[in-house]
């Protein structure tokens, strides 16, 4: 699989090939930034729902956490302290708030671990190692494109300053 | 939004992206010198004697102790107060700046939630301890058991304690592995040695920088930072119900749970404070945590440091205002004026009088002031737990039961022994793992700084 990359120095003129990529209709296969640059967040097409299934977890935990305490308390093994009802409701209060919060930690690191193929020992496709230092970098599929537009895109982004474009072929993704 | 005329940039000498990540990540590929040893040294001895003194504390019992039937909880218990209140430091720093938008803390959070780990894995320490027999330290997992099933008692604030140091634990360490995660895929890239590649390499999961990664982390971060941010108030206040449900004279009061919570973030604060005054030297990083980011921490602190002696002050208006001759003889004639009276007084000059010396800009800018101001606020919050555990227990509601603390030999080696876990883990932390949130740094290298101008 052939990708043509274009590395940046600046994250103006990486924004600007971005735009006038898509312009001229450019399908990019993904950037890769040094830190969150909020202009490309919508690039892959998709909002994270991260946050729906955080509050999902959270719902769950917290019914969770209160049936256990009830069938506990009441139904298991009732034990009278001081004199108090069997569903003391206000003092299980603490308890589900501190185990929904772990439950949602937990959770969400384990579905953004999951999603993002993130996991310990994992060699994901590095298309260019200084993309995690200085440098911004734009990936764009060349495997369906004939050469002229494939030279097409390099100029775009030679033109608008692009510290080098290459070429490079993988024989396997892995992301 | 951030005048950089009023408060300076974020990161000075117009720092590029390239030399952000080499000044970052250059103290893990150096050899750290000699006084990084020697300190190391020093803080492995600390340890071995905590070692011992729980070798001790195991194998014999605690009645090696200085706890008595009167005083059941002694420098253990104010050691775990006092490791849990430096542990909000990182929350405090990361959680609650990150929700209140406060670009600033990005230098020094990561450094702050190290803190907070090694803190909280002090401070559960002493609780483990003070069960007595700790190899039935599980029976206080809530699981179906063969004594009835018999459960634990849920309505209890020792209980809930336990629940909220395990989270904390668990929730802290996550919160600080997932900032870390860029920042580890930074070393590996940028390391030329092939072990550091392999072991960062292992550790970053294959982090890219993609922007499908940078989306669902930042998504993320806040969702994390959102829920947890209720860690930050609601940890010290369930370790505060530990007194406040108890009916001692000096114990029983509605104060406790903002008092201990604001207490926390004071002592984390003035950690975070010792800890960057150290660092920043030592490693030459003034460009990253600069004059006004200690200055912003002096403020933050001199503002907690008034309702700290508000607090004090309401404690013992109360007491009076209450007519209660149990809450007067407490306050009046063994706090203020008792044989515990260093102790209180301790208190009240270290934290309530000492920080006022922040509101001269001189002070909040010279480095001793600082470092001696922050190291006090700790001892002050330290004698706060003890005059708050020891005065109401020694002396109690029946003059039979009055019977005198010291501490011994044993007591002072768990606690000094705390002392050098935390040390070499912070030091371990310097030496192996990047000490501040590079990709954040960078996301921020240019605020304030004239190049946006």
């Amino acid at each position: 699989m052939c990708y043509k990359i274009g590395i940046f120095d600046e994250e103006v003129k990486f924004i600007s090939s971005i735009k006038s990529l898509q312009e001229k209709q450019f399908s990019i296969y993904d950037v890769f930034t040094p830190y969150p640059v909020h202009e490309v967040f919508h690039l892959p097409k998709r909002k994270s729902r991260l946050p729906s299934a955080a509050y999902f977890i959270g719902l769950s935990a917290i019914l969770a956490t209160l049936a256990f305490l009830y069938y506990t308390a009441v139904v298991d093994w009732p034990v009278v302290y001081g004199g108090k009802p069997f569903n003391s409701f206000p003092s299980f209060i603490v308890i589900t708030i501190v185990l929904t919060i772990l439950a949602v930690t937990i959770g969400s690191l384990a579905l953004f671990s999951a999603r993002s193929k993130l996991v310990p020992g994992r060699d994901n496709t590095i298309f260019d190692h200084r993309a995690t230092d200085d440098k911004f970098v734009i990936v764009i599929d060349t495997g369906n494109l004939d050469k002229s537009a494939a030279g097409q895109a390099e100029n775009i982004m030679n033109g608008l300053g692009a510290v080098e474009v290459i070429d490079k072929e993988f024989e396997n993704i892995y992301e | 939004m951030y005048n950089r005329k009023i408060r300076g940039p974020l990161v000075e000498g117009n720092k590029s992206l390239g030399q952000i990540t080499g000044d970052v990540v250059s103290p893990l590929e150096t050899s750290p010198g000699i006084w990084w040893s020697a300190a190391l040294g020093l803080s492995t001895l600390a340890t071995i004697y905590g070692i011992y003194a729980i070798y001790i504390t195991v194998s014999k019992g605690i009645g090696t102790w200085g706890v008595n039937n009167s005083v059941g909880w002694g420098w253990e218990i104010i050691n775990f107060v006092w490791w849990i209140g430096i542990g909000h430091a990182g929350t405090a720093f990361s959680i609650f700046l990150l929700i209140l938008r406060q670009r600033w803390r990005t230098s020094i959070n990561r450094a702050a939630e190290a803190m907070t780990v090694f803190a909280v894995l002090c401070a559960a320490i002493m609780p483990a301890l003070h069960m007595g027999r700790i190899w039935l330290a599980f029976y206080i997992f809530p699981y179906p058991n063969t004594r009835g099933p018999l459960w634990v008692n849920f309505n209890s604030p020792l209980f809930w304690d336990f629940t909220a140091i395990t989270a904390y634990l668990l929730i802290s360490v996550s919160f600080w592995y997932l900032g870390m995660l860029p920042d580890l895929a930074t070393i590996r890239d940028k390391t030329v040695s092939k072990i550091r590649k392999v072991v960062y390499g292992f550790f970053s999961m294959g982090w890219t920088g993609s922007s499908r990664h940078w989306i669902r982390y930042e998504s993320l971060s806040f969702i994390l930072g959102g829920i947890a941010a209720v860690l930050v108030v609601s940890v010290h206040s369930i370790v505060s119900t530990d007194f406040a449900v108890g009916v001692e004279p000096g114990w029983h009061t509605t104060i406790f749970p903002p008092f201990f919570v604001v207490g926390a973030i004071f002592s984390g604060f003035a950690m975070v404070m010792t800890l960057m005054v150290l660092i920043r030297r030592i490693y030459r990083l003034t460009d990253y945590i600069t004059d006004n980011h200690m200055d912003a921490i002096a403020r933050i602190l001199i503002f907690i440091s008034l309702i700290m002696g508000t607090a004090y002050l309401t404690e013992i208006f109360v007491a009076w205002y209450s007519g209660n001759e149990y809450e007067m003889f407490t306050f009046f004639h063994n706090r203020i004026t008792g044989d515990y009276k260093i102790q209180f007084w301790g208190m009240i000059v270290c934290n309530a009088l000492i920080p006022q010396l922040f509101w001269f800009r001189k002070m909040r800018r010279n480095w001793v002031v600082l470092l001696l101001v922050s190291l006090l606020i700790n001892v002050g919050m330290w004698l706060e737990r003890y005059t708050i555990i020891v005065t109401s227990l020694t002396k109690d509601f029946l003059p039979s039961n009055w019977t005198p603390y010291k501490p011994t030999f044993i007591d002072v080696g768990v606690f000094v022994g705390t002392i050098g876990l935390f040390a070499t883990g912070v030091l371990l932390f310097m030496r192996y793992l990047p000490m501040m949130a590079i990709s954040e740094l960078k996301s921020v290298a240019n605020i304030g700084s004239k190049k946006e101008d």
